[in-house]
C-alpha cells in the first residue's frame, strides 16, 4: 500500500513530532510513504480570512502536486475539511474544466489519518501503547466538517494501558478558529476558558486531537497556567509502543 | 437601571465586535445570565429534537420550502397581495426603512392615531419604528413582557425570541417599581408577570389601533400567522379596530399547509416546545371579528438585493426562531448587544452587514470561529459559515482598493504568507528565518510566553511552542539522506 | 386610497423578477415545481384510536389543562359539574352554541354582539372546537358560530372547550390534509399563555384565559 503525506503547513514548521510519529506509525503498519518536498499550504488560512483567489492558487498547486498519488494522509482534519467543503466552489468559481476534473479525481483519494487507518487500511487496532489517563477533543472540522464519527474512539480503545476519559460538552468549540484565535482574542480566551473547565475536570494527563490547531490553543493555555496536563497529536499516541514511546515535547 | 452600560444596536453606530465584546467579556453578572438562558433553552430543544424522530426530514422540507419560495417570490408576493386585498386588507409597498416609516406614520394620522399597542417585533425595530413614532407625537406602547422590560428600563434588545435574557428578576423588579409606580412588588417572576398584565390590561382595551410584525404571510390566501406565547398578540390583533403588520418581503410561504412543516420546526427550535402556546391567523378583514380596518406593509429594505447573490440568498431562509445564536459558543460568551444590531448571533453576523450594503458591521463576519454548530440546528438549513465566508472574502476586496491595507499587519502578513506558499523554496526559507527570529521570543523552556504586534493577540493569554530546531521535511530529508547513505 | 408607494412596488417586482430571473416559473411550472417538494416527514400518525385520545388528553394535562371525558348523554351533566367546580358565577357562550350548555344556575350572556366590556365582565366562556391535535395537545379554533369570535376565548380568565373524539387527529399534517380549503382565521392553542423571559422561569397565565377546562364526548 502506498501513500503520499501532506503534512500541512504548520506541523511542517512547529510539530514535527507529530510527523514523524504518522511516518513511524504507517511505516510499521506497511504503508510505503512518500512526501513530496514541494508542499507547503492546502490555502485553509486565506480561504477562512476572505482571500479567495490567494486561497485558490494554493489549492490549484496542492491538486496538481498529488495528481499521480495513489492516497493523500493528511493529519489534520481542518485541511480535509478545506479541501472537501471549500475546494468545489473555489474551483467552481476562479478554475477551468480541466481543473475542476483533476480536482475531482484527486478527492476521493484524500484521507485524514483516522479515517486512512479505519477506511483504508482497515485497522482499529495498531499496536499501541500509551498507559495514560487522556481525554479525546473533538475538533469542529473533524466532528462537523468531514464527520469522523466514532472513528478516532474505535483507535483509542485499542490502545494498550489507554485510559480513556469522556470530555464533558464534546461538541462544544474550543475558540480556536484560526485567525479568529487573534482577531478575536479576547472571546477566543473566553471560549478556551470554558472548555478548559471541562477538560481539566476529566483529571486526564493528556488531551489529545487529531488536529494540532486546537491543540496549540488548548496547549498554550494549560502551559501558561502551569496547568499539569499536556496536549498531545493522536498520531503520537499511536505511534507509541512499549519499545518506542511516543515523542513528547516539553 | 439595566445590566450596566447603553449599547448601541445601529449598526451605523456600533463599535466593531472585538471592542464591543469587551466590557461584556468582563460582566460576570451577564455572563451568567446569557449561559442559563442558552442551557434552559437548549436542553428543551434537545430533548424534543431527540424525541422527534422524523426531524432531519422536517428540516429537509423546511429548507425546500423557502428555498423554493425565495426562487418564486415575485409571483408570489403578488398572489399574496392580490388576495389580501380581496379579503380587505390593504397592502403597502416599502423599498427602504424610511419609506416604510412615513406609511405607518400616515396610516396612523388617516386614522387619528396618537397611541398604538404593539406586538414584538424584530422588523420594526429593524426600521427603528418606536423613536420615529415618538418623536412624531405617537406613543408606543410595547406589550411582549421583554419588550415592556427593556421600554421601561430603556434598555435594547440581546436576542431575538428572549430579548431581555441578559436582565434578572432583581433587575426587573427594580424596573417595574420605579417605572409602574409598584414599589411593593417582590422579585418573584410570577409577581412580576402579574404586574405586566395588570398595566396592559388596561391599554389593550382602550388603545384602537395596533402594530405588529408577521412570522409567515401566506401567498395562497393573503392570510398572516403570528406565533406567540403570551396572549399579548391575540390581544392586540383582536381588540383594536386598526391593524398595521409590517413583514420582510421574504416571510411568505406558498400555502397554508405549509405552516405544518413550519410550525413543528420553528416551535421546537425558538422555545423548546413542540407547540407554542398561541399561533393566530387572519386573512384581511373578518366582519365582526377584530379589526376592520387592516394594513400590511411589505418591507424591501435590502432583501431584493441580497435574493439577487447566489450564496447570500439563503440568509432569506431565516424563520427568525434563534437556534442558531442559542448554539453558538461565541453568543454564548458574548450575549447580543456586543454584535451592535438587532439581529445578533451567527444569523445577525451574515445579516446585518447585508442590510448595511457592506458599509457597516464588516466585523460581524469575523465574529465567528467557523464551528458549524449553526448550521447544524438551522431548522431550514441556512449554511451559515458558508455566507460567513462569502463576506469575508468581500470585506477582503473591499480593502485591496483601499489603501489603510498597507499598514493592515494581518493583510500584509497574508499576502506575504501567500507569495511565500506559491514556493516550497521560498516557504522552507522563511522556515529557517521564522526559526532565529523565534529564538529572541524564546524562553528556557523552549516556549514564547510574549510576542509583539498581532502575535501578542496571542501571548496575551496563551503560550507558543518555540520553532523546533527542525522542521519536519528537513528530518524526512535527512533521513532519507542517511539511508540512501547507508544503502550506497 | 392614495398608496404614495405604488413606485415602489413596482421598483421591488422588478427587482424580484430580475433575481429570480430565468428560474422564475409560471402558473403550471410552479405548482409542479411545489408539488415536487419533498415531503419525507411524518403526515399519517400511527397510534389508534384510543391511543390518541390518550396521548391528546396526556399533553393537555401536561399544559394543566383539566380534561374529563364524556358521552353525549352525559354531556349536560358535566357541563354542569365543570361550571360548578370552577366556583364561577357569569357565563358566555358564543351565538352558535347549543342550548343545551346553558346548563341553569349560571348567568348566561349569549354573544350575539357584546361589547367587549360585557365580555370583560364575565367569569368564562363555553365554546367547541374545529380540531385538536393530539401529539401537541393542540386545541383548533376556526370561530365558527359554535366556537365564536375570537375575543370571546380570549378576554374571559376561565374557558372550557367542548370537544368531539371525532375531531381529535393525531399529527399537525393530518389536520392540514382534513381540510378541504383553508380557514380564514385560525387560532390554534396549546396551553394557556406564557412567558420565560424572566429568567427562562416559566411563568403560565400572563394574557388570555390563565384556566384550560376541556370536555372529550366520546361518540
Amino acid at each position: 500500500m502506498r501513500a503520499s503525506l501532506f503534512i500541512t503547513c504548520y506541523n511542517d514548521t512547529l510539530f514535527p513530532e507529530t510527523g514523524r510519529a504518522v511516518v513511524n506509525l504507517l511505516e510499521r503498519l506497511g504503508v510505503d510513504l512518500e512526501f513530496n518536498p514541494k508542499q507547503t499550504c492546502c490555502g485553509q488560512m486565506h480561504a477562512n480570512s476572505g482571500f479567495r483567489s490567494e486561497a485558490f492558487s494554493q489549492a490549484k498547486r496542492l491538486v496538481q502536486l498529488y495528481r499521480d498519488a495513489e492516497s493523500v494522509v493528511i493529519p489534520s482534519s481542518s485541511c480535509v475539511a478545506m479541501v472537501r467543503d471549500q475546494y468545489p466552489a473555489l474551483f467552481e468559481e476562479l478554475g477551468n474544466e480541466a481543473l475542476r476534473r483533476e480536482f475531482a479525481a484527486l478527492l476521493p483519494r484524500i484521507y485524514e489519518l483516522s479515517e486512512f487507518l479505519v477506511d483504508k487500511l482497515k485497522v482499529d487496532d495498531v499496536g499501541a501503547y500509551f498507559p495514560h489517563r487522556v481525554t479525546y477533543h473533538a475538533s469542529c472540522h473533524g466532528l462537523r466538517g468531514i464527520h469522523l464519527g466514532d472513528r478516532p474512539f474505535r483507535l483509542l480503545a485499542k490502545v494498550r494501558g489507554l485510559e480513556l476519559a469522556p470530555l464533558p460538552n464534546l461538541d462544544r468549540c474550543c475558540g480556536f478558529g484560526g485567525t479568529f484565535a487573534v482577531k478575536n482574542a479576547e472571546v477566543s480566551s473566553a471560549m478556551l476558558s470554558v472548555k478548559l473547565q471541562d477538560v481539566f475536570s476529566t483529571r486526564a494527563e493528556y488531551c489529545t486531537a487529531l488536529d494540532n490547531s486546537c491543540l496549540m490553543h488548548l496547549g498554550g493555555a494549560m502551559h501558561r497556567q502551569y496547568a499539569g496536563m499536556k496536549t498531545i497529536h493522536m498520531a503520537q499516541i499511536l505511534a507509541s509502543t512499549d519499545s518506542s514511546p511516543a515523542e513528547i515535547a516539553q | 437601571m439595566s445590566p450596566g452600560y447603553h449599547p448601541v444596536l445601529d449598526p451605523t453606530l456600533a463599535p466593531p465586535f472585538t471592542e464591543a465584546a469587551l466590557p461584556v467579556l468582563r460582566n460576570p453578572q451577564l455572563r451568567k445570565n446569557v449561559a442559563h438562558a442558552i442551557d434552559v433553552i437548549q436542553a428543551k430543544r434537545n430533548k424534543l429534537v431527540t424525541e422527534k424522530t422524523d426531524w432531519q426530514e422536517l428540516r429537509a422540507a423546511a429548507s425546500a420550502i423557502r428555498a423554493h419560495t425565495l426562487e418564486n417570490l415575485a409571483a408570489y408576493i403578488e398572489m399574496f397581495e392580490s388576495r389580501c386585498t380581496a379579503a380587505g386588507g390593504s397592502v403597502y409597498w416599502a423599498s427602504d426603512a424610511a419609506e416604510a416609516r412615513r406609511i405607518i406614520l400616515e396610516i396612523l394620522r388617516k386614522e387619528n392615531a396618537s397611541e398604538v399597542i404593539k406586538i414584538k417585533s424584530m422588523t420594526s425595530a429593524e426600521i427603528q419604528l418606536n423613536p420615529f413614532l415618538e418623536a412624531s407625537g405617537v406613543s408606543v406602547f410595547e406589550t411582549d413582557l421583554a419588550e415592556i422590560i427593556l421600554q421601561l428600563g430603556e434598555d435594547e434588545p440581546s436576542h431575538i425570541v428572549v430579548p431581555a435574557l441578559h436582565v434578572n428578576r432583581s433587575q426587573v423588579r427594580e424596573i417595574f417599581a420605579r417605572r409602574m409606580g409598584r414599589p411593593e412588588l417582590t422579585d418573584d417572576p410570577r409577581a412580576l408577570t402579574a404586574a405586566a398584565r395588570d398595566y396592559l390590561r388596561k391599554k389593550f382595551l382602550s388603545v384602537p389601533t395596533a402594530i405588529s410584525g408577521a412570522n409567515f404571510l401566506i401567498a395562497e390566501t393573503g392570510g398572516v400567522a403570528i406565533v406567540e406565547s403570551e396572549g399579548n398578540g391575540r390581544m392586540c390583533l383582536t381588540l383594536p379596530g386598526t391593524m398595521i403588520t409590517v413583514a420582510g418581503i421574504e416571510k411568505l410561504l406558498p400555502r397554508f399547509q405549509d405552516l405544518e412543516v413550519m410550525l413543528q420546526v420553528l416551535a421546537r427550535s425558538a422555545t423548546g416546545e413542540r407547540m407554542n402556546p398561541y399561533t393566530s391567523l387572519w386573512t384581511g378583514v373578518t366582519p365582526g371579528d377584530g379589526p376592520q380596518s387592516f394594513h400590511v406593509v411589505l418591507l424591501d429594505n435590502q432583501r431584493s438585493t441580497i435574493l439577487a447573490k447566489r450564496v447570500e440568498r439563503q440568509t432569506l431562509k431565516c424563520i427568525r426562531c434563534a437556534a442558531c445564536m442559542n448554539s453558538c459558543p461565541v453568543y454564548r460568551q458574548t450575549g447580543g448587544h456586543a454584535y451592535g444590531s438587532i439581529y445578533p448571533g451567527p444569523i445577525g453576523a451574515i445579516l446585518t452587514p447585508q442590510l448595511m450594503q457592506m458599509h457597516h458591521a464588516q466585523s460581524l463576519p469575523y465574529a465567528s470561529s467557523l464551528c458549524g454548530e449553526c448550521y447544524e440546528v438551522c431548522p431550514v438549513k441556512i449554511n451559515i459559515p458558508e455566507v460567513l465566508l462569502e463576506l469575508r472574502s468581500q470585506v477582503v476586496n473591499q480593502e485591496r482598493r483601499d489603501m489603510s491595507r498597507f499598514v493592515d499587519p494581518m493583510y500584509v502578513g497574508l499576502r506575504i504568507a501567500d507569495l511565500l506558499f506559491s514556493r516550497a523554496w521560498l516557504f522552507h526559507a522563511a522556515q529557517r528565518l521564522g526559526r532565529i527570529g523565534a529564538r529572541f521570543f524564546t524562553r528556557k523552556d523552549g516556549w514564547i510566553h510574549s510576542l509583539p504586534s498581532v502575535g501578542a493577540k496571542w501571548t496575551q493569554t496563551r503560550d507558543l511552542r518555540g520553532l523546533p530546531d527542525e522542521t519536519f521535511h528537513e528530518w524526512w530529508d535527512s533521513r532519507r539522506a542517511k539511508r540512501s547513505g547507508e544503502a550506497g | 386610497m392614495t398608496r404614495p408607494s405604488i413606485d415602489s412596488r413596482t421598483q421591488i417586482v422588478e427587482r424580484l423578477r430580475a433575481a429570480n430571473g430565468s428560474a422564475a416559473l409560471d402558473r403550471e411550472g410552479l405548482a409542479q415545481a411545489y408539488d415536487a417538494l419533498p415531503r419525507q416527514y411524518i403526515r399519517q400518525g400511527k397510534l389508534s384510536p384510543s391511543a390518541k385520545i390518550d396521548l391528546l388528553i396526556e399533553r393537555l394535562r401536561e399544559y394543566d389543562a383539566d380534561v374529563v371525558e364524556s358521552t353525549p348523554e352525559m354531556l349536560p351533566a358535566t357541563i354542569g359539574s365543570r361550571l360548578a367546580a370552577s366556583r364561577r358565577k357569569t357565563f358566555v357562550v358564543p351565538s352558535g352554541a347549543p342550548s343545551a350548555w346553558r346548563i341553569a344556575g349560571f348567568d348566561w350572556k349569549i354573544d350575539a354582539g357584546l361589547d367587549i366590556k360585557a365580555i370583560e365582565d364575565t367569569d368564562g366562556v363555553v365554546t367547541g372546537a374545529s380540531y385538536a391535535i393530539a401529539d401537541s395537545g393542540t386545541i383548533v379554533l376556526h370561530h365558527t358560530a359554535e366556537e365564536g369570535r375570537r375575543v370571546l376565548t380570549l378576554l374571559p380568565d376561565w374557558h372550557l372547550c367542548i370537544l368531539r373524539t371525532s375531531q381529535v387527529v393525531e399529527t399537525l399534517p393530518e389536520y392540514f390534509a382534513s381540510l378541504k380549503e383553508p380557514p380564514q382565521l385560525v387560532t390554534w392553542i396549546s396551553g394557556p399563555s406564557a412567558t420565560a423571559d424572566i429568567e427562562m422561569t416559566r411563568i403560565k397565565g400572563v394574557h388570555g384565559p390563565r384556566l384550560l377546562n376541556v370536555i372529550l364526548v366520546c361518540e
